[in-house]
């Protein structure tokens, strides 16, 4: 050591100046990336590019998808597809369709379509380009034709919505400030303009025909006549039974899709209350309804003579639907993301789908699997962009403050690089690329995506291991001017953060696993948050049956235990005999007797009472002895004292006995509290809602059990967390007379 | 007051068949300082226990500040006697038996408060006072479990003297303290003792025996061997048992 002497100024040996060095590196660049990210710049990490819209044309067997990117996607689809290839892995493996690539759009694709004599695909883009590519001389040469042909283009606000009429010759718009338009698409001409001051403005459709045009207008649905600009008709939910208020039908929440039959009598809506209804347009009445997706409606869409809907949704989900009865025939499960557009296609009895997730997917209807997939570009998520670019900023700046803090030799700043360099890594880097690995792709490919985050997730072990060696953390753990003691005192507590953090760490890098793991079961993670509300409106009922029931345990447990070390043969026997039959019977047994037996007595109990009374008398049981335990744990000086100062039985009881034999017991009672806890569940016999209850049903209506129990399950642990949490404070507090 | 304010006569106890204290008689006066010596298993301490009705006697009346208790007697009104007993007789042992959840000046209320119904406020200043007086008014808010022996025994005195009782009984109070903590213990009983508390002590320590005690009383196989002044029991002991018993811890 040649700087014993303590000075201010000391220089840094290499090894912490390399690290200083490093981090600072990594900060700079973090900011930098993180700043041209939300600037849009150019570098960011690899995700695939969202698809909005699909059109098929038969005559050509050419495939369109309009992409985020502002990208015109082109498939050739050839003439028969394998239905063969069943499984992830044959479908990953599947050679792709040959794909042209058509630039020009500077925002993304919403609507594609193609003109029904094949030889244009229209393209409309959010900031309202329509462009026409000429295929008439095959794809390829609509590629060589450049940039495509602009239409026209749309002034104003973005648009969130378009549909072409069904002969491809009309456009209807909805843009941001809720005004609907319809356009003639040979002249680039508005033909109407429907001003509309409503909220609504997120779905708009063309009938086949191009005369009506229909907007979502909050849960409810307006038609207007192109030619007049008039409208035309309001579809509204109303009660089925007006008198009692019993079955709405209709929407309650906003209307995100809309299709109208081929007949020109039917509508379809979709919502985000999750629900699809079938309309009749000429009485204005609910034909059907339909449930079964547990996210936002994105997309409906009739086939040719009007007896099915294809629906997709937010949930990932494609149905397809009987428009009458509204009963689900097929359901296609395997996007990543939410689904945008689904249609009849491309070839007999296939379904093709385009996704949030980057993928364009066929289905086969009979078996409801993949056939065949294209990922246009390989990626992650597009959250996950986001996600690292939002860490990227976070971590830039307490990087410079963790710099900061070592320059001037703070302890907190190595705390934060550990944790910076730890947690980190493990979530924002984790996630992502465990559901990498998860993609149905092949292997090099996901390597070929996941890299850059592996790379990165290297970097940050390695800054890691080097702030942690000993000889750097020596340096700033304690501040070299301060006393010994000090320094002592300083280290010890590091050390013990250290490992808090650690810990912390291990924690979160096995929920994480855990969490990948239970991904990989095939959950249903739209109905999981479909349902959570309804589940979750059980929990209290769990806290309060499990709160009043310990609270009535640990009053029968205390007079349990006196009775039990009570001279008097009465008490004695009465409780040596309820602990006998309480502990000596099935809990569940005990939970029919009081709810289905003491009727017989004509003492009627409410459920919730009955569940209360059996899991406090039950509990109330096995917890005498451990009342009994810490009673007897109180030594005979402290009554002997507490005697001598003149105090009564009751007073040495209540004053010195019971808060002393409290502490003992605490941690085996809360033991106990925890195990009343799952038990409450039991209560379900009794057709009380609480959270198990719940779980059960809805797993069973849906087939989901897996789906409602993990919710249950992980509500269970985050109540027996918190209630650890407690316990321990209190704890704490009843054993500040014993500290050392 | 002129006449003694303990009195004992008679005083049997057995434990099983094991007669403990077979029939002893004692009279202390006001301001009296009597020290219990003799060898372990002699009796002391449960003559000691005997006299608050920690143990219960067998056979015998005791008799403190005009309060009397027959041994045996209906037991109703023998609880309301031996709580008045208790609240003039303070009591002082050997493990301290101080409250592990209280802090030292809980420990010191806690009966004033609980017993007597006093005032918070009353009950904390004048505990404040007898912390004071043993020399642990900065350790108010100390849990017992961070005092030494000698502390916690001192605050176990205060405890005892909150009660304002008449005597004061000390059941060997040193005996569990290591020898540089007795110090502080004496001299707090030597400070009682010198303003006119009448005690009676259980004790090994023959120095406070010879400086403080107005009368020591050496007790073995359960009966009075010799009671005489210090200065006639330690010089020129009449018994030969006593004689034995000294020639053993002088």
């Amino acid at each position: 050591m040649t700087d014993l002497d303590g000075t201010q100024n000391q220089s840094w040996p290499k090894m912490v100046r390399l690290l200083l060095i490093l981090v600072a590196i990594t900060s700079v660049l973090s900011l930098l990336y993180a700043i041209q990210y939300f600037a849009g710049g150019p570098i960011r990490l690899p995700v695939v590019s969202e698809l909005y819209d699909l059109a098929f044309e038969s005559g050509q067997s050419l495939l369109a998808a309009g992409a985020q990117d502002g990208e015109v996607l082109l498939w050739e689809v050839p003439g028969r597809i394998s239905t063969r290839a069943m499984t992830e892995e044959d479908v990953a493996a599947q050679e792709p369709w040959m794909m042209y690539t058509l630039p020009g759009h500077d925002a993304p694709v919403i609507e594609v379509v193609f003109t029904p004599d094949g030889a244009n695909l229209v393209s409309v883009s959010r900031d309202g380009v329509v462009k026409r590519w000429d295929l008439s001389a095959g794809a390829n040469v609509g590629i060589e034709n450049g940039q495509g042909q602009t239409v026209f283009a749309i002034q104003g606000e973005p648009l969130n919505d378009a549909s072409f009429s069904g002969d491809g010759s009309r456009l209807a718009t909805i843009a941001d400030d809720a005004i609907v338009r319809v356009w003639d698409l040979s002249t680039g001409q508005a033909l109407q303009t429907i001003g509309s001051s409503k909220e609504s403005k997120t779905i708009v459709a063309l009938n086949a025909d191009g005369t009506l045009v229909a907007a979502g207008d909050g849960s409810s649905i307006q038609i207007w006549d192109v030619t007049t600009g008039a409208g035309v008709q309001r579809l509204e939910g109303y009660w089925e039974d007006e008198e009692v208020q019993d079955d709405w039908l209709g929407h309650d929440e906003e209307v995100t899709a809309l299709a109208f039959g081929p007949d020109g009598q039917s509508l379809a809506s979709g919502s985000s209350d999750t629900t699809i209804v079938f309309w009749d347009l000429d009485t204005g009445e609910v034909t059907s309804m339909s449930e079964g997706h547990w996210a936002t409606i994105t997309t409906l869409l009739y086939d040719q003579n009007g007896a099915f809907v294809l629906s997709g949704a937010r949930d990932n989900k494609i149905r397809n639907i009987r428009t009458k009865g509204g009963k689900s025939t097929a359901s296609y499960i395997g996007h990543l993301n939410a689904v945008n557009r689904a249609d009849y296609g491309p070839v007999r009895d296939t379904v093709m789908s385009v996704s949030d997730d980057g993928t364009l997917r066929v289905w086969e209807s009979a078996t409801q699997r993949v056939v065949h997939m294209e990922w246009p570009k390989y990626g992650f998520q597009p959250t996950w962009g986001k996600v690292l670019s939002v860490w990227m900023l976070v971590s830039g700046i307490l990087g410079l403050v963790c710099l900061w803090g070592l320059w001037k030799r703070q302890i907190w700043s190595h705390l934060l690089a550990l944790a910076m360099y730890l947690l980190g890594p493990i979530v924002v880097l984790g996630l992502p690329l465990f559901e990498v690995f998860s993609y149905p792709l092949p292997t090099e490919i996901q390597v070929q995506i996941a890299w850059p985050l592996v790379v990165l997730a290297a970097w940050y072990i390695l800054l890691l291991v080097v702030l942690t060696r000993e000889p750097v953390a020596m340096r700033y753990e304690a501040p070299r001017e301060a006393p010994l003691s000090e320094q002592l005192v300083i280290g010890q507590r590091t050390v013990k953060t250290r490992f808090g953090i650690y810990s912390l760490a291990v924690w979160v890098a096995l929920l994480v696993i855990l969490f990948s793991i239970l991904r990989r079961f095939d959950l249903d993670i739209a109905f999981m948050e479909h349902f959570l509300p309804f589940i979750m409106a059980g929990a209290g009922l769990t806290v309060v049956i499990s709160a009043a029931s310990i609270v009535l345990a640990i009053i029968l447990a205390l007079l349990g235990a006196l009775g039990r070390l009570s001279e008097n043969p009465i008490a004695n026997g009465v409780s040596s005999f309820y602990i006998s039959l309480i502990r000596g019977t099935p809990l569940l047994v005990q939970i029919f007797i009081w709810y289905l037996g003491l009727p017989r007595l004509g003492i009627i109990l409410q459920p919730l009472a009955a569940g209360i009374l059996a899991l406090g008398v039950n509990y109330g049981a096995y917890m005498t002895e451990i009342f009994r335990a810490g009673i007897q744990a109180i030594g005979k000086g402290q009554y002997e004292a507490a005697h001598a100062l003149g105090m009564s039985r009751a007073q040495t009881f209540r004053r010195i006995v019971l808060p002393q034999a409290f502490r003992i017991v605490i941690p085996p009672i809360g033991n106990e509290f925890i195990a009343m806890m799952k038990d409450s569940s039991l209560v379900y016999v009794m057709g009380v809602w609480e959270l198990t209850f719940r779980a059960q049903k809805i797993g069973r209506q849906n087939f989901r059990n897996m789906e409602t129990f993990l919710i249950a399950a992980a509500f269970y642990w985050v109540l027996t967390v918190m209630f650890q949490f407690l316990q321990g404070k209190l704890e704490d507090y009843m054993a500040r007379g014993e500290r050392r | 007051m002129t006449g003694p304010i303990i009195k004992v006569r008679g005083l049997h106890k057995y434990f099983g068949p094991l007669h403990v204290i077979q029939g002893v008689d004692l009279d202390v006066a006001p301001t009296e300082v009597v020290v219990i010596i003799g060898p372990s298993g002699g009796g002391k301490s449960t003559f000691l226990r005997c006299l608050n009705f920690l143990e219960e006697p067998s056979a015998g009346t005791i008799e403190i500040d005009n309060v009397m208790i027959k041994a045996r007697e209906p037991a109703g009104q023998q609880r309301r006697h031996i709580r008045e007993i208790r609240q003039k007789a303070g009591m002082v042992f050997q493990q301290f038996n101080l409250f592990p959840h209280m802090t030292a000046l809980g420990n010191v209320i806690e009966a004033p408060l609980i017993v007597k119904s006093m005032s918070k406020s009353e009950a904390t200043a004048k505990g404040e006072e007898l912390l004071d007086w043993v020399g642990l008014s900065d350790k108010r808010d100390e849990f017992p479990s961070r005092l030494s022996g000698g502390q916690q025994q001192r605050v176990a005195i205060a405890r005892a003297l909150a009660m304002e009782p008449q005597i004061m009984l000390f059941d060997e109070p040193t005996s569990a303290l290591d020898p540089e903590l007795i110090g502080e213990v004496v001299e707090v009983m030597e400070r009682l003792a010198r303003e006119g508390m009448t005690m009676i002590v259980v004790t090994h320590e023959i120095h406070f025996a010879q400086d403080v005690a107005d009368r020591v009383i050496l007790m073995a196989d359960g009966g009075w061997v010799e009671m005489a002044p210090p200065e006639e029991l330690f010089t020129k002991p009449k018994e030969e048992r006593t004689r034995q018993f000294l020639s053993h811890i002088l």
